[in-house]
């Protein structure tokens, strides 16, 4: 186990080696959004796009304003209480002009990994189905339909998808990128299964500099401590390793440019303790989780080209209300 | 042919605490199936021969009920799968309480989360924490046991065999402290596993019957059986409202009442299904008398709440499906090391 550990080290989680700001100063980029919970970066561009979930949309950040470029997805409603609004959930380019949303917002069996062409700056917004469609995966005999996606990943030869449909399998599924086509959607890999203790909800995802795809299993939300963090191997789906976080609620993971691994925290049961943190080796094969910031119900987060990490917030949700006041908010370079 | 993998979890010393040395330490065999690294043996309490005793004795005495009728394992009997054989739990003087007695087998096991953060949540409802933190509970509930703390210890201090046996294992005489903890200790030999699944999974492929083999493949996959009893355990460590008893006027609303969190009405937590031929009734209100009974209420769908957990939808199940689905959970989970255990001889 110590030879994996220190042979993964350097692929997968940093040791961390320099200190932590004091203050992370952060910046309000929009407060105007309906719990959102997708962003990326634009290749080329920087722009940021940001999946407006609760609106059913994406919208692009151009100088500092917001312009839709894709509406009209269908919504759905997401937990037992609170409850929340939910749409397009993950997004990520393939390329500058493909743009990959993750359903969330349709029943399971019908929601699609959708691949946008993205207009140009200026031009009119495209239809929720103005896409080339990749799925869905519908039931079995034996096989329960598949969806609620959230988190989506992409390498050059594949796009890969966190499924919240099936809670005994928990799949994390993948879709071949054959040129300018797409293979079938197909369940991967089993998350629940393959991690040990079992743990549900494969939702945060990510691919490690060494070509690692990376998983942020939630975990019950009831459930204090029990977010996971797994690699597996992105062509063969084989785990590589998983390492307990002493997170709550994982939604998102990324790289920053420095190379250290961070995790945003939902933290469902205690939401004063969300917030965003860089996973360190505990060098016990384990995780060293340590805050950067409390963040109110952190969703989705990507850095921009100039090393900026943007992330977006469910934000404060009035009592009753399935839509919070959303935001997307700036961390300085530096992470 | 292996028929029990026994790890043995020597829990040695370096607790203030605990007055009992490294010498004193009580062997855990732990069944196949079980990992010891998830049998949480918290650090205050180290487990020796002489505390775990002690918790047994304290465990199968009446006298820990006002009116010396009840004990702990009145509703929680290893003759009746560590629970108590009927719909509900009674207590002193016959008076009856709204919810199963659930069996302890295997309470001290972390089912899912971090070794080190996550607690293990105990009662239907999570209310408590470790099992230390759930003993003292039913020995005070007025329906239950009855008794405060004080008179208990002042009555247990009265027994020379205890007063000895709480000055070597604690070096103090009987505190209310030092109770929850020996009967914690006790509870937490209580382990199942080594069960024909375990020896399976293990590579013995004869340890099923052929219709035990199908009824787990219905288990794990049609059925859904293990989006909420999964792992080692056959337990998530998770509250889920499957909807038993919202139809009520008045539903018990379970996991809600301790967090006031809306998602949490009609939760409760899921139940380990090791031995579970031997723990019937079934459900947190015990109203499932056989696990033919359980099934048709999950292939029924549940009662639709609006908090019902999202797994629950009828399941289609075919009566052959049905019928290998009660074979493994009675074949497949019990295991033939089942820990019966005697009454002690209880000190005068």
């Amino acid at each position: 186990m110590k030879y994996q550990v220190a042979t993964l080290v350097p692929l997968l989680i940093s040791v961390f080696v320099n200190s932590v700001a004091a203050e992370e100063k952060i910046d309000v980029v929009l407060d105007n959004l309906k719990n959102p919970c997708g962003v990326a970066i634009q290749p080329e561009t920087g722009h940021i796009f940001v999946a407006d979930s609760a609106a059913g949309r994406v919208i692009r950040i151009v100088d500092g304003e917001e312009h839709d470029v894709i509406t009209g997805s269908s919504i759905d409603v997401y937990g037992k209480g609170p409850k929340y609004k939910i749409g397009p959930a993950g997004i990520a380019f393939l390329d500058k002009q493909r743009l990959v949303v993750a359903d969330s917002g349709f029943p399971d069996g019908e929601e699609y990994i959708r691949v946008f062409d993205v207009p140009d700056v200026g031009q009119p917004a495209l239809d929720y189905d103005d896409c080339i469609k990749v799925g869905p995966l519908i039931a079995t005999d034996e096989i329960k339909a598949e969806g609620n996606f959230y988190g989506i990943a992409v390498t050059e030869e594949a796009i890969f998808v966190t499924c919240n449909g099936d809670d005994t399998k928990g799949w994390v599924s993948k879709a071949d990128i054959q040129s300018a086509k797409f293979g079938e959607l197909s369940r991967f890999i089993a998350t629940k299964e393959a991690t040990d203790p079992q743990t549900d909800a494969p939702v945060a995802i990510t691919i490690s500099p060494g070509g690692y795809v990376v998983i942020g299993q939630m975990g019950e939300i009831g459930t204090a401590n029990d977010s996971l963090l797994t690699f597996y191997n992105a062509r063969t789906g084989e785990k590589r390793d998983d390492r307990p976080t002493g997170l709550h609620d994982i939604t998102a993971l990324t790289y920053s440019p420095k190379g250290h691994l961070y995790a945003l925290d939902f933290a469902w049961i205690a939401l004063e303790e969300g917030g965003l943190f860089r996973l360190d080796d505990d060098g016990e094969g384990g995780i060293n989780p340590e805050k950067i910031t409390s963040l109110d119900k952190p969703t989705a987060m990507a850095f921009g080209t100039d090393g900026s990490l943007y992330i977006t917030l469910i934000g404060a949700v009035d009592k009753g209300q399935e839509v919070g006041k959303g935001q997307l908010i700036r961390l300085e370079p530096g992470l | 042919m292996r028929l029990i993998a026994v790890a043995v979890l020597t829990v040695f010393c370096g607790v203030a605490s605990s007055r009992l040395s490294a010498e004193d330490s009580f062997k855990l065999h732990v069944p196949l199936g079980l990992d010891a690294k998830r049998i949480r043996i918290p650090k205050g309490n180290v487990l020796t021969a002489e505390n775990v005793s002690l918790g047994k004795q304290l465990y199968f005495d009446k006298r820990l009920s006002r009116d010396g009728s009840i004990s702990c394992a009145s509703c929680h009997d290893p003759q009746h799968g560590w629970s108590n054989g009927e719909r509900f739990a009674t207590g002193i003087g016959g008076q009856v309480g709204g919810r199963s007695a659930p069996t302890i087998i295997n309470a001290g096991y972390l089912n899912s989360g971090h070794l080190k953060l996550t607690k293990i949540l105990q009662f239907w409802d999570g209310r408590s924490e470790e099992l230390e933190g759930q003993a003292l509970g039913p020995i005070q509930n007025e329906i239950e046991m009855d008794m405060k703390l004080d008179e208990l210890v002042e009555k247990l201090n009265s027994i020379e065999g205890y007063r000895v046996q709480f000055q070597e294992v604690f070096g103090t005489d009987v505190t209310s402290d030092g109770i929850a903890r020996a009967i914690a200790a006790f509870e937490r030999t209580v382990l199942s596993g080594g069960a024909p699944f375990d020896k399976y999974k293990n590579g013995d492929e004869a340890a099923l019957s052929t219709a035990a083999r199908r009824g787990m493949n219905v288990f794990f996959n049609k059925a859904h059986c293990s989006a909420c009893h999964a792992g080692a355990n056959f337990a998530d460590g998770g509250f889920h409202n499957i909807g038993i008893g919202m139809d009520q006027e008045n539903p018990d609303l379970g996991r809600y009442v301790v967090t006031l969190i809306e998602g949490d009405r009609g939760s409760f937590k899921t139940p380990t299904l090791r031995e579970i031929a031997r723990t019937a009734p079934y459900m947190h209100d015990g109203s499932k008398a056989t696990l033919e009974d359980v099934l048709n209420y999950y292939d029924q769908g549940g009662v639709q709440n609006p908090q019902l957990d999202e797994e629950m939808r009828p399941l289609k199940l075919t009566d052959q499906e049905k019928t290998d689905l009660v074979m493994f959970l009675e074949e497949g989970l019990s295991s033939d090391s089942y820990l019966e255990v005697k009454p002690p001889k209880l000190p005068r």
